[in-house]
Protein backbone atom coordinates (compact mmCIF):
# COMPACT_ATOMS: atom_id res chain seq x y z
CA UNK A 1 0.00 0.00 0.00
CA UNK A 2 2.84 2.06 1.16
CA UNK A 3 4.75 1.01 -2.36
CA UNK A 4 1.77 2.31 -4.56
CA UNK A 5 1.25 5.70 -2.61
CA UNK A 6 5.04 5.96 -3.19
CA UNK A 7 4.74 5.25 -7.41
CA UNK A 8 2.06 7.10 -7.50
CA UNK A 9 3.71 10.35 -5.69
CA UNK A 10 6.53 10.20 -7.53
CA UNK A 11 4.44 9.93 -10.93
CA UNK A 12 2.52 12.74 -9.94
CA UNK A 13 6.02 15.23 -9.35
CA UNK A 14 7.81 14.12 -12.27
CA UNK A 15 4.33 14.75 -14.41
CA UNK A 16 3.80 18.01 -13.26
CA UNK A 17 8.09 18.98 -13.66
CA UNK A 18 7.36 18.24 -17.41
CA UNK A 19 3.99 20.19 -17.67
CA UNK A 20 6.03 23.02 -16.10
CA UNK A 21 8.39 22.72 -18.30
CA UNK A 22 6.44 22.93 -21.09
CA UNK A 23 4.75 26.23 -19.72
CA UNK A 24 7.44 27.68 -19.16
CA UNK A 25 9.22 27.21 -22.72
CA UNK A 26 6.12 28.40 -24.05
CA UNK A 27 6.02 31.53 -21.92
CA UNK A 28 9.48 32.54 -22.95
CA UNK A 29 9.03 32.24 -26.92
CA UNK A 30 7.75 35.65 -27.48
CA UNK A 31 4.94 35.56 -30.35
CA UNK A 32 6.50 35.83 -33.84
CA UNK A 33 5.92 38.20 -36.22
CA UNK A 34 4.72 37.12 -39.58
CA UNK A 35 6.94 37.68 -42.28
CA UNK A 36 6.73 36.02 -46.02
CA UNK A 37 9.16 37.04 -47.82
CA UNK A 38 12.61 38.90 -47.01
CA UNK A 39 14.85 41.77 -49.15
CA UNK A 40 18.40 41.50 -48.05
CA UNK A 41 20.26 44.77 -48.18
CA UNK A 42 23.98 44.85 -49.33
CA UNK A 43 26.03 46.14 -45.97
CA UNK A 44 27.18 49.40 -46.52
CA UNK A 45 31.21 49.85 -47.15
CA UNK A 46 33.49 52.15 -45.35
CA UNK A 47 36.53 51.70 -47.19
CA UNK A 48 38.64 51.85 -43.72
CA UNK A 49 36.18 49.57 -41.63
CA UNK A 50 35.04 46.97 -43.86
CA UNK A 51 37.05 45.35 -46.74
CA UNK A 52 35.07 44.44 -49.37
CA UNK A 53 35.58 41.01 -49.27
CA UNK A 54 34.10 40.70 -46.08
CA UNK A 55 31.24 43.04 -47.38
CA UNK A 56 30.07 40.45 -49.99
CA UNK A 57 30.80 37.64 -48.12
CA UNK A 58 28.62 38.87 -45.02
CA UNK A 59 26.13 39.44 -47.93
CA UNK A 60 26.22 36.27 -49.90
CA UNK A 61 26.35 34.42 -46.05
CA UNK A 62 23.27 36.03 -45.36
CA UNK A 63 21.40 35.68 -48.18
CA UNK A 64 22.75 31.79 -48.02
CA UNK A 65 22.07 31.37 -44.21
CA UNK A 66 18.26 32.90 -44.21
CA UNK A 67 17.74 30.74 -47.21
CA UNK A 68 19.12 27.46 -45.49
CA UNK A 69 16.42 28.26 -42.39
CA UNK A 70 13.39 28.55 -44.80
CA UNK A 71 11.73 30.79 -42.21
CA UNK A 72 10.36 33.15 -44.81
CA UNK A 73 8.71 31.70 -48.27
CA UNK A 74 11.09 34.15 -50.20
CA UNK A 75 14.74 35.41 -49.69
CA UNK A 76 14.95 38.71 -51.83
CA UNK A 77 18.62 40.19 -52.72
CA UNK A 78 18.95 43.93 -53.12
CA UNK A 79 17.56 45.63 -55.98
CA UNK A 80 15.34 42.56 -57.08
CA UNK A 81 12.52 43.86 -58.89
CA UNK A 82 10.14 40.98 -57.75
CA UNK A 83 10.09 41.96 -53.98
CA UNK A 84 8.06 45.09 -54.22
CA UNK A 85 4.79 43.01 -55.23
CA UNK A 86 6.08 40.62 -52.75
CA UNK A 87 3.08 40.16 -49.75
CA UNK A 88 4.29 40.94 -46.04
CA UNK A 89 8.09 41.72 -47.03
CA UNK A 90 10.36 43.04 -44.69
CA UNK A 91 13.91 44.38 -45.06
CA UNK A 92 17.16 43.26 -43.57
CA UNK A 93 19.82 46.22 -43.42
CA UNK A 94 23.36 45.46 -41.03
CA UNK A 95 25.31 48.04 -40.55
CA UNK A 96 29.14 47.62 -39.30
CA UNK A 97 29.41 48.63 -35.74
CA UNK A 98 32.60 47.04 -34.70
CA UNK A 99 35.07 45.36 -36.70
CA UNK A 100 38.45 43.97 -36.20
CA UNK A 101 40.64 42.36 -38.80
CA UNK A 102 42.63 39.16 -36.94
CA UNK A 103 45.56 36.92 -37.89
CA UNK A 104 45.42 33.54 -39.47
CA UNK A 105 48.77 32.54 -38.72
CA UNK A 106 48.88 34.37 -34.98
CA UNK A 107 45.42 32.88 -34.43
CA UNK A 108 46.97 29.18 -35.38
CA UNK A 109 50.39 29.68 -33.90
CA UNK A 110 49.04 31.31 -30.54
CA UNK A 111 45.57 30.16 -30.02
CA UNK A 112 45.09 32.84 -27.89
CA UNK A 113 45.47 36.00 -30.44
CA UNK A 114 44.62 37.25 -33.64
CA UNK A 115 40.86 36.78 -33.38
CA UNK A 116 38.62 38.25 -36.06
CA UNK A 117 35.39 39.83 -34.81
CA UNK A 118 32.60 41.99 -36.08
CA UNK A 119 29.48 43.25 -34.44
CA UNK A 120 26.27 44.45 -37.00
CA UNK A 121 23.59 46.23 -36.12
CA UNK A 122 20.88 44.32 -38.29
CA UNK A 123 17.49 46.36 -38.17
CA UNK A 124 14.16 44.37 -39.75
CA UNK A 125 11.62 46.94 -40.84
CA UNK A 126 8.65 46.49 -42.52
CA UNK A 127 7.68 47.99 -45.76
CA UNK A 128 6.30 51.26 -44.07
CA UNK A 129 9.59 51.71 -43.34
CA UNK A 130 8.54 51.17 -39.49
CA UNK A 131 11.28 49.51 -37.26
CA UNK A 132 10.74 45.63 -35.97
CA UNK A 133 13.59 44.58 -34.51
CA UNK A 134 17.46 45.68 -33.87
CA UNK A 135 19.77 43.38 -32.66
CA UNK A 136 23.33 43.50 -32.90
CA UNK A 137 24.75 40.56 -33.96
CA UNK A 138 28.58 39.85 -33.30
CA UNK A 139 30.45 36.91 -35.74
CA UNK A 140 33.54 36.00 -34.77
CA UNK A 141 36.74 33.49 -35.94
CA UNK A 142 39.14 32.66 -32.90
CA UNK A 143 41.33 29.03 -33.47
CA UNK A 144 40.86 27.70 -36.88
CA UNK A 145 39.87 28.79 -40.03
CA UNK A 146 40.25 32.46 -42.25
CA UNK A 147 39.14 35.28 -41.20
CA UNK A 148 36.14 35.69 -43.53
CA UNK A 149 34.99 32.46 -41.31
CA UNK A 150 33.52 35.76 -39.38
CA UNK A 151 30.86 36.31 -41.77
CA UNK A 152 30.02 32.83 -41.59
CA UNK A 153 29.14 32.83 -37.93
CA UNK A 154 27.64 35.80 -38.23
CA UNK A 155 25.12 34.87 -40.47
CA UNK A 156 24.24 31.99 -38.69
CA UNK A 157 23.15 33.47 -36.13
CA UNK A 158 21.85 36.24 -37.85
CA UNK A 159 19.31 33.32 -39.31
CA UNK A 160 18.75 32.41 -35.93
CA UNK A 161 17.53 35.45 -34.63
CA UNK A 162 14.95 35.73 -37.66
CA UNK A 163 14.28 32.45 -36.96
CA UNK A 164 13.15 33.14 -33.49
CA UNK A 165 11.08 36.50 -34.45
CA UNK A 166 10.07 36.16 -37.68
CA UNK A 167 7.13 33.27 -39.02
CA UNK A 168 6.43 32.90 -42.34
CA UNK A 169 2.68 31.68 -41.50
CA UNK A 170 2.92 28.26 -43.18
CA UNK A 171 3.43 24.81 -42.12
CA UNK A 172 6.79 23.63 -41.62
CA UNK A 173 8.68 26.86 -41.38
CA UNK B 1 38.96 53.18 -114.60
CA UNK B 2 37.03 54.51 -112.05
CA UNK B 3 36.46 50.82 -111.23
CA UNK B 4 40.15 50.47 -110.74
CA UNK B 5 40.47 53.27 -108.52
CA UNK B 6 37.93 52.50 -106.13
CA UNK B 7 39.23 48.81 -106.51
CA UNK B 8 42.79 50.03 -105.98
CA UNK B 9 40.68 52.33 -102.48
CA UNK B 10 39.97 49.53 -101.18
CA UNK B 11 43.19 47.23 -101.30
CA UNK B 12 44.89 50.06 -99.68
CA UNK B 13 42.56 50.39 -96.85
CA UNK B 14 42.17 46.60 -96.18
CA UNK B 15 45.99 46.69 -96.06
CA UNK B 16 45.80 48.87 -93.38
CA UNK B 17 42.77 47.72 -91.63
CA UNK B 18 43.87 44.16 -91.56
CA UNK B 19 46.58 44.33 -88.79
CA UNK B 20 44.27 46.55 -86.88
CA UNK B 21 41.47 43.73 -87.33
CA UNK B 22 43.85 41.28 -86.06
CA UNK B 23 44.65 43.03 -82.89
CA UNK B 24 41.06 43.69 -82.15
CA UNK B 25 40.65 40.06 -82.50
CA UNK B 26 43.66 39.21 -80.33
CA UNK B 27 42.11 41.14 -77.44
CA UNK B 28 38.81 38.85 -77.61
CA UNK B 29 41.74 35.87 -76.79
CA UNK B 30 41.88 36.77 -73.02
CA UNK B 31 44.56 35.69 -70.27
CA UNK B 32 43.63 32.90 -69.02
CA UNK B 33 44.03 31.96 -64.90
CA UNK B 34 43.49 29.43 -62.75
CA UNK B 35 40.88 30.67 -59.52
CA UNK B 36 39.39 29.47 -56.64
CA UNK B 37 35.82 30.46 -56.25
CA UNK B 38 35.32 31.40 -52.57
CA UNK B 39 32.11 32.41 -52.55
CA UNK B 40 29.01 33.82 -54.35
CA UNK B 41 28.62 32.20 -57.77
CA UNK B 42 25.47 30.55 -57.95
CA UNK B 43 25.05 27.15 -57.63
CA UNK B 44 28.69 26.90 -57.20
CA UNK B 45 29.69 25.13 -53.65
CA UNK B 46 32.53 27.03 -51.61
CA UNK B 47 36.03 26.86 -52.63
CA UNK B 48 35.47 25.93 -55.79
CA UNK B 49 38.40 25.54 -58.42
CA UNK B 50 38.67 26.81 -61.66
CA UNK B 51 39.77 28.60 -64.67
CA UNK B 52 39.11 32.55 -64.66
CA UNK B 53 38.97 33.98 -68.38
CA UNK B 54 37.60 36.93 -69.76
CA UNK B 55 36.04 36.54 -73.16
CA UNK B 56 33.45 38.22 -75.57
CA UNK B 57 32.52 40.91 -72.42
CA UNK B 58 32.03 38.05 -70.49
CA UNK B 59 33.77 37.28 -67.00
CA UNK B 60 33.93 32.76 -67.19
CA UNK B 61 34.89 30.75 -64.53
CA UNK B 62 35.16 27.19 -65.82
CA UNK B 63 35.07 24.46 -63.10
CA UNK B 64 34.95 20.49 -63.77
CA UNK B 65 31.35 20.06 -63.96
CA UNK B 66 30.66 23.11 -66.85
CA UNK B 67 31.01 27.25 -66.53
CA UNK B 68 29.48 29.90 -64.94
CA UNK B 69 29.70 33.48 -67.26
CA UNK B 70 29.15 36.89 -65.59
CA UNK B 71 28.18 39.15 -68.23
CA UNK B 72 30.51 42.32 -67.76
CA UNK B 73 28.45 44.69 -68.45
CA UNK B 74 26.22 43.84 -65.26
CA UNK B 75 29.63 44.11 -62.99
CA UNK B 76 28.55 47.54 -61.06
CA UNK B 77 31.90 46.81 -59.04
CA UNK B 78 35.30 45.26 -59.40
CA UNK B 79 37.83 45.16 -57.06
CA UNK B 80 41.24 43.49 -56.52
CA UNK B 81 43.20 42.48 -53.25
CA UNK B 82 45.87 40.96 -51.76
CA UNK B 83 46.00 38.31 -49.33
CA UNK B 84 47.61 34.99 -48.52
CA UNK B 85 46.62 31.33 -47.48
CA UNK B 86 47.95 28.67 -45.97
CA UNK B 87 50.11 26.10 -48.25
CA UNK B 88 48.83 23.26 -46.12
CA UNK B 89 45.23 24.31 -45.69
CA UNK B 90 41.95 22.49 -45.13
CA UNK B 91 41.08 19.20 -43.14
CA UNK B 92 44.60 18.04 -44.08
CA UNK B 93 46.44 21.31 -42.39
CA UNK B 94 43.80 21.22 -39.83
CA UNK B 95 44.60 17.74 -38.63
CA UNK B 96 48.45 17.99 -39.46
CA UNK B 97 48.91 20.60 -37.07
CA UNK B 98 46.95 19.03 -34.27
CA UNK B 99 48.81 15.61 -34.77
CA UNK B 100 52.24 16.45 -35.41
CA UNK B 101 54.21 15.77 -32.37
CA UNK B 102 55.67 18.60 -29.57
CA UNK B 103 53.56 21.05 -30.45
CA UNK B 104 55.41 21.34 -34.07
CA UNK B 105 52.04 21.70 -36.11
CA UNK B 106 52.04 25.32 -34.89
CA UNK B 107 54.31 25.99 -37.24
CA UNK B 108 52.39 24.76 -40.37
CA UNK B 109 50.58 27.66 -40.74
CA UNK B 110 53.53 30.01 -40.87
CA UNK B 111 53.89 28.58 -44.24
CA UNK B 112 51.89 30.88 -46.32
CA UNK B 113 51.43 31.98 -50.03
CA UNK B 114 50.68 35.23 -51.24
CA UNK B 115 47.40 35.35 -53.68
CA UNK B 116 45.50 38.03 -55.53
CA UNK B 117 41.58 38.40 -54.71
CA UNK B 118 39.33 40.15 -57.11
CA UNK B 119 35.73 40.95 -55.60
CA UNK B 120 32.83 41.84 -58.56
CA UNK B 121 29.13 42.61 -57.43
CA UNK B 122 27.10 42.54 -60.00
CA UNK B 123 22.98 42.22 -60.62
CA UNK B 124 21.02 39.44 -61.92
CA UNK B 125 18.40 39.35 -64.65
CA UNK B 126 15.53 40.78 -62.20
CA UNK B 127 18.08 43.29 -60.41
CA UNK B 128 19.07 41.13 -57.79
CA UNK B 129 22.41 42.09 -56.49
CA UNK B 130 25.10 39.33 -56.07
CA UNK B 131 29.06 39.47 -54.66
CA UNK B 132 31.30 36.81 -55.74
CA UNK B 133 34.94 36.61 -54.53
CA UNK B 134 37.91 34.71 -56.06
CA UNK B 135 41.18 34.15 -54.96
CA UNK B 136 44.27 33.38 -57.84
CA UNK B 137 48.20 33.48 -58.06
CA UNK B 138 49.78 36.37 -57.62
CA UNK B 139 49.62 39.32 -60.32
CA UNK B 140 46.58 38.10 -62.14
CA UNK B 141 43.96 39.59 -60.57
CA UNK B 142 44.58 43.50 -62.38
CA UNK B 143 44.90 41.78 -65.43
CA UNK B 144 41.23 40.12 -65.02
CA UNK B 145 40.41 43.63 -63.72
CA UNK B 146 41.71 45.43 -66.44
CA UNK B 147 40.02 43.15 -69.32
CA UNK B 148 36.64 43.49 -67.23
CA UNK B 149 36.76 47.04 -67.27
CA UNK B 150 37.58 47.22 -70.98
CA UNK B 151 34.56 45.08 -71.81
CA UNK B 152 31.83 47.18 -69.77
CA UNK B 153 32.78 46.65 -65.48
CA UNK B 154 32.78 49.35 -63.30
CA UNK B 155 34.82 49.75 -60.92
CA UNK B 156 34.93 52.03 -57.60
CA UNK B 157 38.90 51.86 -57.87
CA UNK B 158 40.37 53.27 -60.84
CA UNK B 159 43.16 50.75 -62.04
CA UNK B 160 45.78 53.54 -62.02
CA UNK B 161 44.75 53.64 -58.14
CA UNK B 162 45.60 49.91 -58.02
CA UNK B 163 48.63 50.36 -59.76
CA UNK B 164 50.01 52.67 -57.89
CA UNK B 165 49.57 50.50 -54.87
CA UNK B 166 51.19 47.64 -56.81
CA UNK B 167 54.20 49.49 -57.05
CA UNK B 168 54.44 50.46 -53.26
CA UNK B 169 53.98 47.19 -51.79
CA UNK B 170 56.51 46.07 -54.40
CA UNK B 171 58.53 48.78 -53.20
CA UNK B 172 57.71 48.05 -49.49
CA UNK B 173 58.68 44.34 -49.76
CA UNK B 174 61.89 45.14 -51.41
CA UNK B 175 62.48 47.25 -48.54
Amino acid sequence: MRNIFRNALTGFVVLTLCFAGVLRAEAKQPAKMKASAIEVKMIPSDELTLPTEFQISLYENLVEQLQKKAVFTRVYRDGDKNAVSAADLITLECTVVKFKKGNETLRQVTTVAGATSMTLRCEFTDKNGKSLLVRDITGNVRFFGGSLKATYDFAKKAAKVADENFSSGTAGS
Amino acid sequence: MILRISTLVIAVALFFCGPLMRTAHGQQAQTETQAVQVIGLVGLKENTKGRLTVVNGTLRFAFSKGNIEVSAVSIEDVVTGKDSQRVIGGTVGTVASLAAPYGTGSALPLFRKKVDTLTIQYRDADGGLHGAIFTMPRGQADSIKKELVAQGAHTSVPIVADLMKSLRDAREEKR
